[in-house]
């Protein structure tokens, strides 16, 4: 338990660490920031406690907002994928969502790339609704959230990929 | 208790997820100056709009109050508007006017009665003229402690001194028990000229109005007559029909006035 939890927490510091250093200096065509932390939400495992995940997500995204200076962008988008999670994994892996590593391995990929596609583009659709704050800007919203959840998406794939194969 | 609690550890998640998230807002709302004024802008648009349905609601309610304060308001007008009219046709008679509401009102009959529900507790003098905004309705017939009859232009007995407003030409205004929307005028001589839209108003020779008060309007005349005089149809400004609030022109010397003619 305390040797797992270490990991845990090695492999959070570690993404938050990569986030803050490297993909917070991105700023690819003005905006494109990708949002590597949410791999943490993605990753965490259902028999955990999902109050744990939610004050997670609070801790994080307010790590994120210190460092962005968001003022809570990023903390409200994280708690509420954290809370929402569950929901989300339950409609895209179905039955399967009960095995420990249904996010990993044993599930189809459609349902992998369902889930986590589905937590990163409402976590994106939030951050810019709240980064813009304004109806009249919905197109503007839309599109950033869009292209950032692809860019998030193919980073977060790829390093799911590679944690994998290891 | 035991049921409250297992209810709030059912929801922790639910609870801590709203708690969080009210953080973050107040930290957004304090930190960031666009989310500042765009909060500020909704909680005045929710304040106002509901500032405004609470108000048109109350408002509502109050409607009957509202139409009382309008009463009032209506007959100090009237009280004003008529001591003007006292100072330039230099009568002193009308002592004051008092409102009442009509309990009872019919038109379809020869000898249409009309009662009030103010009276001698209310100050309401017998063969005092009765008023409505829009001009004259009859007289004061009999008087209970709390109620008055009317005697309303509607009736075949009543004849009222009347005068064209334009030539000043002295009539008698009464109804045929026909139309309840036309009056006889009559006692017009051939003599005077007159035209259809020409007002007719009271003639002050009387005890019960004052000179000036509303009656009608001409809509139609028959100058063949072989008695000399004009057969008027005068088309009234009251609406009998839908009588609903009247004003009693109390006057105070018509005993005095009376006595001498007694002498």
């Amino acid at each position: 338990m305390n040797r797992e939890l270490f990991r845990n927490i090695s492999f959070y510091t570690f993404i938050l660490a990569l986030q803050l250093l490297i993909f917070n200096q991105f700023n690819l065509f003005g905006f494109i920031t990708p949002f590597v932390y949410l791999i943490i939400f993605i990753y965490y495992k259902i028999s955990y406690d999902k109050t744990i995940l939610i004050l997670l997500g609070f801790l994080i995204g307010f790590i994120m907002d210190l460092s962005m200076q968001t003022y809570g962008c990023h903390t409200f988008s994280s708690i509420t994928v954290c809370f929402l999670r569950a929901r989300i994994e339950k409609s895209s892996f179905g039955v399967n969502a009960y095995l420990p590593l249904a996010m990993i391995k044993g599930t189809s990929m459609l349902s992998r790339v369902a889930f986590f596609f589905s937590i990163i583009i409402i976590h994106s659709s939030l951050y810019y609704s709240l980064i813009f704050f304004n109806v009249s800007l919905f197109g503007t919203i839309f599109l950033y959230a869009f292209i950032n959840a692809i860019a998030t998406f193919t980073i977060i794939w790829i390093i799911a990929r590679l944690t994998t194969n290891k | 208790m035991q049921s409250i609690i297992n209810s709030i550890v059912k929801n922790r998640n639910l609870i801590i997820y709203l708690i969080l998230s009210f953080i973050t807002f107040n930290f957004l709302y304090n930190n960031s100056s666009l989310h500042s004024n765009q909060l500020g802008k909704i909680s005045t648009f929710l304040s106002a709009t509901s500032s405004k349905l609470l108000s048109s609601l109350s408002s509502y309610f109050s409607l009957i109050e509202e139409n009382e304060k309008l009463i009032n308001e209506n007959l100090r007008l009237k009280n004003i508007d008529a001591k003007y009219r006292l100072n330039q046709i230099v009568d002193n008679s009308l002592d004051s006017i008092s409102s009442a509401r009509v309990i009872v009102n019919s038109i379809n009959k020869n000898k249409n009665i009309i009662v009030i529900d103010k009276g001698t507790l209310d100050g309401v003098n017998l063969e005092s003229g009765v008023i409505s905004p829009e001009g004259a309705v009859g007289i004061v017939k009999n008087v209970t402690k709390n109620y008055a009859s009317i005697i309303s232009l509607l009736n075949t007995d009543l004849k009222l001194n009347a005068v064209l407003q334009n030539s000043s030409t002295i009539g008698s205004i009464s109804w045929d028990g026909i139309d309840p929307k036309i009056l006889k005028l009559n006692d017009i001589p051939l003599s005077s000229s007159l035209k259809v839209g020409d007002t007719v108003i009271t003639g002050g020779m009387s005890f019960y109005f004052p000179k000036g008060i509303l009656i009608g309007k001409i809509v139609n005349y028959d100058s063949n007559s072989l008695e000399g005089y004009y057969e008027i149809d005068v088309e009234c400004f009251s609406d009998f029909s839908s009588l609903s609030n009247l004003y009693i022109l109390n006057k105070g010397d018509n005993k005095e006035i009376k006595s001498l003619l007694n002498e």
